[in-house]
């Protein structure tokens, strides 16, 4: 698989894609992408008009002078409930999916997710205690409510949790100033389950506040709000903005890291500023949303069949595609009264991945690893 | 070239259809409450100094506005308790569990929509209600996230956890002071006193057996009245000695319980499934040496809704409880 990869990938290092597949490619997932956001703040568990949910937006998000003539619980629903939450979905679907490409490239490694060296493990060990310790501790239950830079203590540790344990695996995987694939993989792996032991003790002891921790251990929207999306926008959007130009790396990488050493990349360096962006975008994700799966991997995979692994096209791809299907699935959890969405795309987007397998088979570029 | 990037576009596009098609069934008309004006269903009965600032179980400072009029209840409990003070009717949404309510409660409620399920609240359902109070429930009960984000639009949340009787007490005159039913609250807390004091006088000078409450058994694992909990100190004061489990999770191990060696066994599982049985239980192993197993005292429960759901009734399921415990007290 990895052979055929690059046979493909060497022809388009020099070039890139032409324009106008670019702009086609990119054009189509723009489109995708409005027409979802349209879609999936229009519906809900409430009925509210197409006319007026156009009208409430234009006059909240562009000041247009429209006569107020909808109910103010409508406004409320629109503009304080759904908008939020269908831009948070969009934020973090497109963060997950352009980790997930970037770990599938620098890994070389078709099951890596955005997750596989330790962002899920810690960010859950970080949430559930940010969840439980309150209970057990009932002086830590004063103040738990409070928000700063409109997060609480949850989504703070959860962000604090995954960010740290790449930190440590990262410098455990260290030896002689390399850190080679398979021992940064490795080393994620026993990390992550010294941390998943943690969470599962704390579950244990969580009594009532189980819910609440399955809820976030699945992966769920519900607690979208503009401060939370205030808080992890401007993170998304900076690893968004430092990732996107780095795509001649990650064509390099998959070539392996002596090759790509070879054509003039410092190696290391480029491991290492993938690795922090990525896991940047997948910490802010997870801390508003809990660790939604699938998405961040099967979102990559879904566009290199359709246009192939160079990373100059793939990676917005991945952004606007990842968004808008996870924008998608959200809606489908809130139709379906609620349930995490992390359930929705398991349950979706798993059948529909052994679909596009079972299509492409036998065509030249099935995974990009 | 040509069909990869037809497929580019078709594939997301063919997503999109089939979940719109999906939603399109999953939202039926008959499930979406529409817009109402909200207009005043009940009038004013007592003067109370509205706007009134309340502390509520959580220790939030809740400012309530005016006498609310259009109540949302997340709880079966915080119902019941809105309803036993004359309340009902202003009660715009409820939490879908029902099961156990009074027949006069599910009468009056049964046009009023859900907008809370057991795992979480509709907000936007809840939000079109236009409430202008909510009274939603603790410890995880209505998920926290909910409370901040209700508590972030604007709406008195008032949260209620009430932990013994005495807060039982406490939360009903709270609940009065929220929606200007001061002295309907007072009357009713006096008689669900003297209730208490008269249950307390027929079991007092009885001994007090060991008694274990089994709240259910799942996978090997014994849920029963956590220590320091309500339904403990509910057991104590109709006149039994609570057994309890630890006092976050409410397990109990197996060990432990057969040290403690009950001299009665409460199922109060058994209210919801008629296959636990005190044959089932001697049946189990480790169970059939207790005292309550060999001298026959282990007592499928009629009820448990009353006996766990910390609202007005709760007295009459502390009688259900007593009765369970002392039957010759009631002869």
């Amino acid at each position: 698989m990895r052979a055929a990869a690059t046979v493909s990938s060497v022809g388009r290092l020099a070039g890139g894609p032409s324009l106008t597949r670019a702009a086609a490619v990119l054009g189509g997932a723009t489109l995708l992408l409005t027409a979802v956001l349209v879609g999936a703040v229009a519906i809900g568990s409430v009925g509210v008009g197409l006319g007026e949910t156009a009208a409430i937006l234009g006059r909240r998000l562009l000041g247009l002078p429209l006569a107020e003539t909808w109910a103010p619980a409508a406004e409320t629903i629109i503009f304080e409930l759904r908008l939020p939450r269908v831009l948070t979905a969009m934020l973090v679907g497109g963060g997950l999916a352009m980790a997930g490409t970037v770990f599938q490239a620098l890994l070389r490694n078709p099951l890596a997710d955005p997750y596989i060296i330790g962002t899920a493990a810690g960010a859950s060990l970080g949430a559930v205690t940010g969840i439980v310790a309150p209970l057990l501790l009932p002086v830590l239950a004063i103040g738990a409510g409070t928000a700063w830079l409109g997060i609480g203590l949850v989504q703070a540790l959860a962000f604090a949790g995954g960010l740290g344990t790449v930190l440590l695996v990262y410098a455990v995987a260290r030896a002689h100033g390399r850190v080679p694939v398979v021992t940064l993989l490795l080393t994620g792996y026993a990390v992550s389950s010294v941390l998943a032991a943690g969470v599962a003790l704390l579950m244990f002891a969580s009594g009532r506040a189980l819910g609440a921790v399955f809820s976030w251990l699945m992966g769920s929207l519900a607690g979208a709000s503009w401060p939370a999306l205030g808080f992890a926008a401007p993170l998304l959007g900076l690893s968004f903005a430092l990732l996107l130009p780095r795509w001649r790396s990650l064509n390099l990488l998959l070539l392996g890291d002596s090759a790509a050493a070879n054509l003039g990349l410092d190696v290391e360096r480029e491991k290492l500023i993938l690795t922090m962006l990525a896991t940047l975008a997948t910490s802010a994700a997870v801390a508003v949303s809990g660790t939604i799966g699938f998405v961040g991997l099967v979102v990559p995979h879904l566009l290199r069949l359709a246009i192939g692994p160079d990373h100059r096209l793939l990676l917005p791809a991945s952004v606007l595609v990842g968004a808008a299907l996870l924008a998608l699935a959200d809606l489908g959890a809130r139709v379906l009264g609620g349930v995490p969405v992390g359930i929705v795309t398991a349950l979706l987007g798993a059948p529909f991945f052994l679909y596009l397998l079972r299509r492409s088979r036998g065509t030249a570029t099935v995974a990009a690893a | 070239m040509a069909p990869r990037l037809r497929a580019s576009l078709l594939v997301p596009l063919l997503a999109l259809a089939l979940l719109l098609a999906a939603c399109r069934v999953g939202s039926t008309p008959s499930v979406q409450p529409s817009f109402t004006p909200a207009s005043p269903s009940a009038t004013a009965t007592t003067v109370a100094s509205f706007p009134l600032t309340l502390t509520d179980d959580a220790g939030r400072a809740v400012t309530i506005p005016a006498e609310p009029q259009r109540i949302v209840s997340l709880a079966p409990s915080n119902t019941e308790i809105a309803c036993a003070l004359e309340a009902c009717d202003r009660l715009v949404g409820v939490n879908d569990f029902r099961d156990s309510l009074p027949d006069d409660v599910l009468a009056t409620l049964a046009q009023v929509p859900d907008v809370a399920t057991f795992s979480g609240v509709d907000r936007e359902k809840l939000v079109a209600q236009q409430p202008d109070l909510v009274l939603a429930a603790g410890n995880e009960l209505t998920p926290s996230a909910d409370i901040a984000a209700l508590a972030d639009l604007g709406l008195p949340v008032l949260v209620l956890y009430p932990e013994t009787l005495d807060e039982v007490y406490a939360d009903i005159e709270l609940v009065g002071r929220a929606i200007g039913q001061d002295e309907g609250a007072a009357s009713l807390v006096d008689g669900m006193k003297a209730d208490v004091v008269a249950l307390t006088d027929r079991v007092a000078g009885s001994s007090a057996p060991r008694t274990f409450y089994e709240v259910g058994v799942y996978e090997g694992v014994i849920y029963t009245a956590g220590e320091d909990s309500f339904l403990a100190s509910l057991i104590g004061l109709a006149g039994g000695e609570p057994i309890t489990g630890d006092a976050v999770t409410t397990a109990i191990q197996l060990e432990d319980l057969v040290a403690a060696d009950p001299e009665l066994i409460l199922l109060g599982d058994a209210a919801y499934d008629p296959s636990i049985t005190p044959d089932a239980v001697a049946a189990r192993p480790g169970w059939e040496g207790m005292a309550a197993v060999t001298g026959g005292r282990v007592v499928p429960m009629p009820e448990d809704l009353l006996i766990t759901r910390p609202g007005p009734r709760i007295t009459e399921g502390l009688e259900i409880l007593a009765r369970a415990i002392h039957p010759e007290a009631f002869d």
